[in-house]
């Protein structure tokens, strides 16, 4: 190689290697840092997060009294659907990429993600597609209203022009997502220190290793479904349409192929981070480690032949229903090995509860709350009473807001301090977690009596006996809601103006690559690899088997 | 030593943020120009360019570095492990389209006719409906255009077949003579696989005028016409995509580019051309004889 | 005569694949991942040529003959 260094080779090296970032706002847009995407990432969607927040305020408040108060029905029909989209692809998704951009080189001893400017390419596109899916809400008809499944034919034959540029920013988001996995596909098999075993490598990096796997196989066939839609729409298709030979139907098979998969997407990062957090707050090694990887990878597996178990009331050949539902019940096992570990890590532990910890113990404890409720709904014959009423409500916000929304807090509070070299306020931080964890069940725990009773989804307007649920559950979620308010003034006096960390290891027992580099994180780490014995007295789960 | 060489990360770069650009520029005019907005198309057009301006400028300092050395062999495998999964993507998109067709074939259109438990199905909905494949006559045929016949197997498809498979083996004949570096056969190989896309594309074009002037087989034929026209397309979409590909991989051929132990980007399109291949394969099979 | 038709466009598919695995795995200087699509790219022509040869013997006839 050194025959054939050229100027451009030397030009690189002096330049990288000794200089900080760039000034000024041109650096965020040029970047190639995966550390300034991590936090371009995170900052999208936080931002996302109050945005799609803010429409979940104005679906409580409507829903507070029975009868129609504040807004249109075609109104809140709008909120929901766009809460919903907004939340998992604007929110959800981004902040766990933003996690990965941030913590997996630095958990595998990389330098950078494996194909940096693409890297930025994936984020640069976001902003874009969110800009572009927000401002159907300003078009000529409204924005989509159809629910974020958007089924045919309400999203096809009975939708609104600004459909079409809903579409393609679905298409925007499913070309980012699939950029970004492909990226980190390649930096944890490409760039992973030499020395490094795939079976040392952390929770964390395998989840989200599992995840882009999931990524690629799942967001094409979500493409495939809108790009279906948009020539149904306009240009005379018939995949949806019975009357042209298609099927309605179709386009919910179709759908839940993507949308199963995807709902392991944000849930399975989220393992990653609890996997991280409690044997650091416990000081014993994670419990289980192989048997963590393997359930993983079969949840993974698992996830791309069940769709059909959310379309029971479709209509399906009874064998079809017998098969969703066994396939579904299974998914409990290798989800239940996960919580039993979880659990068994924390047997006999050391514990203290500081505020990760306290995320992390809440999440295992609601997550499995979500899990029941989800295995209620798999079981076909019972389902059929609860379709589509405030059960799958309550069982959704279970798994995905006291899941992975609580896993993501935590992450950020876990990793926070390395990253800016600053300790958030403790004491505010415990009062917005008893304030969240406690208005989060009371916003969505009485939605399951609601759904029991009867009272569908998305609807603006309700029988009077469900005034009361209603009204506690508004309660609970505007107090939520508040609760990122407390929650960002947190982040921003944390990154501004917390007490400085000189430690590497901010947690005294926290065990991991990125606990090894200078607090702050330094804007280039691990330009050499780290050797094995590093790598192996880092490993969270030596001695585990 | 090359191993012990450190991994290379580019500058910031403002490719990235002027490909963002271009594509909402080309989506949002496209979006508004299905719904008549003047200003829809232009958006459209000048979206496009960027990306292409986009793609040469971007992919045109990638081959400017590897020409000079910077990338070592680990950067190399990053590239081939994204291509790799990046076609993966592509077969996943395909499969949506397959997976329609497959529903079409196998459930919707015999259910419509009344097959399983679907005899009330029938009755109520079009009870003059028979399902047959391919489906000439669809359920309502008042909102659709009828085709007077489908495009037959023996006809252009099969031409079309034998020219991509020779495709398929000029191509692997280039491939050899690069490993064995002669260069004179890369060439040749190169030339006959480009001008056997472009004969493909013009008989795929000749086949659409066709369809849509004398048999009224369109896009609004049914599923029948959904499926063929959006499988069909968006395959000879990629076909022009990898022909745009192999005449970049050849005129850097002619440069001097590439020898037997640095050639990611020809291994890369060259699997792209083949994997376009094997969907035409696997759409000649399954539209016009399974 | 469906099977054997499905059966080689399997092995054409693994034959493709295997090539896409080797060139991720081996890098320069294998000639693994040419070997498979010579392989892929034989399984094809010989296919063409069966359906062809099952066609011309009334095995198999093409879809859309009403």
């Amino acid at each position: 190689m050194a025959t054939t260094t050229s100027d451009v080779q030397i030009d690189i090296d002096a330049h990288d290697a000794h200089h900080g970032p760039e000034k000024g706002l041109l650096r965020w847009v040029k970047t190639t840092n995966h550390k300034d995407i991590g936090t371009l990432y995170l900052w999208f969607a936080f931002t996302m997060l109050l945005i799609g927040g803010a429409m979940a305020m104005v679906i409580r408040a409507e829903l507070f009294q029975p009868g129609l108060q504040l807004v249109e029905p075609q109104f809140f029909n709008q909120m929901t659907t766009l809460h919903g989209l907004i939340m998992v692809f604007g929110a959800i998704m981004p902040a766990f990429v933003g996690l990965a951009n941030w913590q997996i080189p630095l958990m595998i001893g990389a330098p950078d993600m494996a194909l940096p400017r693409m890297n930025n390419w994936s984020f640069w596109i976001l902003p874009f597609a969110g800009v572009m899916l927000l401002s159907t809400l300003f078009m000529k008809g409204g924005g989509p209203a159809f629910g974020w499944t958007f089924y045919a034919p309400l999203s096809t034959t009975f939708a609104p022009e600004s459909t079409d540029f809903f579409i393609f920013a679905i298409h925007m988001l499913g070309f980012s997502s699939i950029m970004g996995a492909i990226n980190i596909i390649a930096t944890v098999m490409n760039m992973r220190a030499p020395d490094m075993k795939l079976m040392d490598m952390p929770l964390f990096v395998w989840t989200w290793l599992i995840t882009a796997f999931l990524l690629i196989a799942a967001m094409p066939v979500l493409a495939g479904a809108v790009t279906m839609m948009l020539t149904d729409r306009n240009f005379g298709t018939s995949f949806f349409d019975a009357a042209g030979g298609g099927d309605p139907v179709m386009f919910q098979h179709i759908f839940w192929f993507f949308g199963h998969p995807e709902v392991y997407i944000m849930i399975l990062p989220a393992f990653g981070v609890i996997s991280q957090i409690i044997p650091t707050f416990a000081r014993k090694p994670l419990f289980g480690y192989s048997s963590m990887v393997y359930a993983t990878a079969s949840i993974a597996l698992l996830s791309f032949v069940v769709w059909a178990h959310h379309m029971f009331l479709t209509g399906m050949p009874i064998a079809g229903q017998m098969y969703f539902m066994y396939a579904t019940i299974m998914i409990s096992v290798p989800t239940g090995v996960k919580v039993f570990n979880w659990v068994t890590t924390m047997w006999r532990g050391s514990l203290t509860f500081e505020t990760p910890m306290l995320w992390a113990i809440a999440f295992v404890i609601l997550f499995t709350i979500g899990g029941f409720s989800g295995l209620m709904l798999g079981i076909a014959p019972a389902d059929i009473q609860y379709h589509d009423t405030y059960f799958v409500v309550a069982h959704f916000h279970y798994v995905l807001v006291t899941g992975a929304l609580f896993s993501i807090i935590a992450a950020v509070y876990y990793w926070l301090p390395k990253w800016c070299g600053r300790m958030y306020n403790e004491k505010l931080a415990r009062i917005h977690f008893w304030w969240a964890v406690i208005s989060v069940n009371v916003l969505f725990f009485p939605q399951h009596f609601l759904g029991l009773a009867g009272m569908p989804r998305r609807i603006p307007d309700y029988a009077t006996q469900f005034a009361d649920f209603n009204m506690i559950s508004s309660i609970g979620g505007f107090a939520f809601g508040s609760s990122f308010l407390l929650l960002t003034y947190i982040i921003v006096s944390c990154i501004r103006s917390g007490e400085p960390i000189e430690d590497e290891r901010v947690w005294e027992s926290a065990k991991g690559l990125e606990w090894t580099v200078a607090t702050p994180a330094p804007y280039h780490t691990f330009n050499e690899p780290p050797q094995k014995d590093k790598i192996l007295s880092e490993s969270s789960h030596v001695g585990a088997h | 030593m090359q191993s012990h060489n450190q991994y290379f990360v580019p500058h910031g770069s403002y490719w990235p943020i002027v490909g963002s650009v271009g594509m909402a520029s080309l989506l949002a005019g496209f979006a508004s120009s299905l719904h008549g907005s003047a200003l829809g198309s232009g958006a459209m057009v000048l979206g496009f360019g960027i990306i292409i301006f986009m793609v040469f400028g971007w992919m045109g300092q990638v081959v400017h570095e590897s020409e000079a050395g910077t990338y070592n062999k680990q950067v190399d495998r990053s590239f081939r492990m994204s291509m790799a999964w990046f076609i993966f993507s592509e077969v996943m998109f395909f499969a949506a389209f397959f997976g329609a067709l497959f529903y079409a074939r196998n459930f919707s259109v015999p259910w419509l006719g009344g097959a399983s438990n679907n005899f009330f199905t029938h009755q109520e909905l079009w009870s003059d409906f028979k399902a047959v494949w391919p489906l000439i006559q669809m359920p309502d045929p008042s909102k659709f255009s009828v085709p007077k016949d489908i495009i037959h197997a023996w006809e252009i498809p099969a031409i079309n077949t034998l020219c991509l498979l020779t495709s398929g083996a000029t191509l692997t004949w280039a491939h050899w003579a690069l490993l064995n570096n002669k260069r004179n056969q890369i060439i040749a190989g190169l030339a006959a696989t480009i001008i056997l896309g472009i004969i493909f594309l013009s008989l795929q074009a000749l086949e659409y005028g066709e369809a849509y002037k004398h048999l009224d087989l369109k896009l609004s034929s049914g599923i029948y016409g959904s499926t063929f026209f959006m499988l069909t397309g968006f395959h000879g979409l990629h076909v022009t995509l990898g022909t745009i590909m192999l005449i970049v991989i050849l005129m850097r051929v002619i440069r001097g580019h590439f020898n037997p132990e640095n050639h990611f980007g020809f291994e890369g399109v060259a699997w792209y051309w083949h994997f376009v291949d094997v969907v035409w394969l696997g759409l000649f099979i399954f539209v016009y004889w399974l | 005569m469906k099977y054997v038709i499905l059966i080689f466009f399997i092995f054409i598919i693994y034959s493709l694949a295997s090539a896409l695995y080797y060139m991720m795995k081996d890098g320069e200087g294998s000639k693994r991942m040419v070997k498979a699509l010579t392989m892929r790219i034989s399984l094809s022509l010989l296919l063409f040529i069966i359906i062809i040869f099952a066609f011309w013997m009334g095995w198999i006839k093409p879809t859309g003959v009403v």
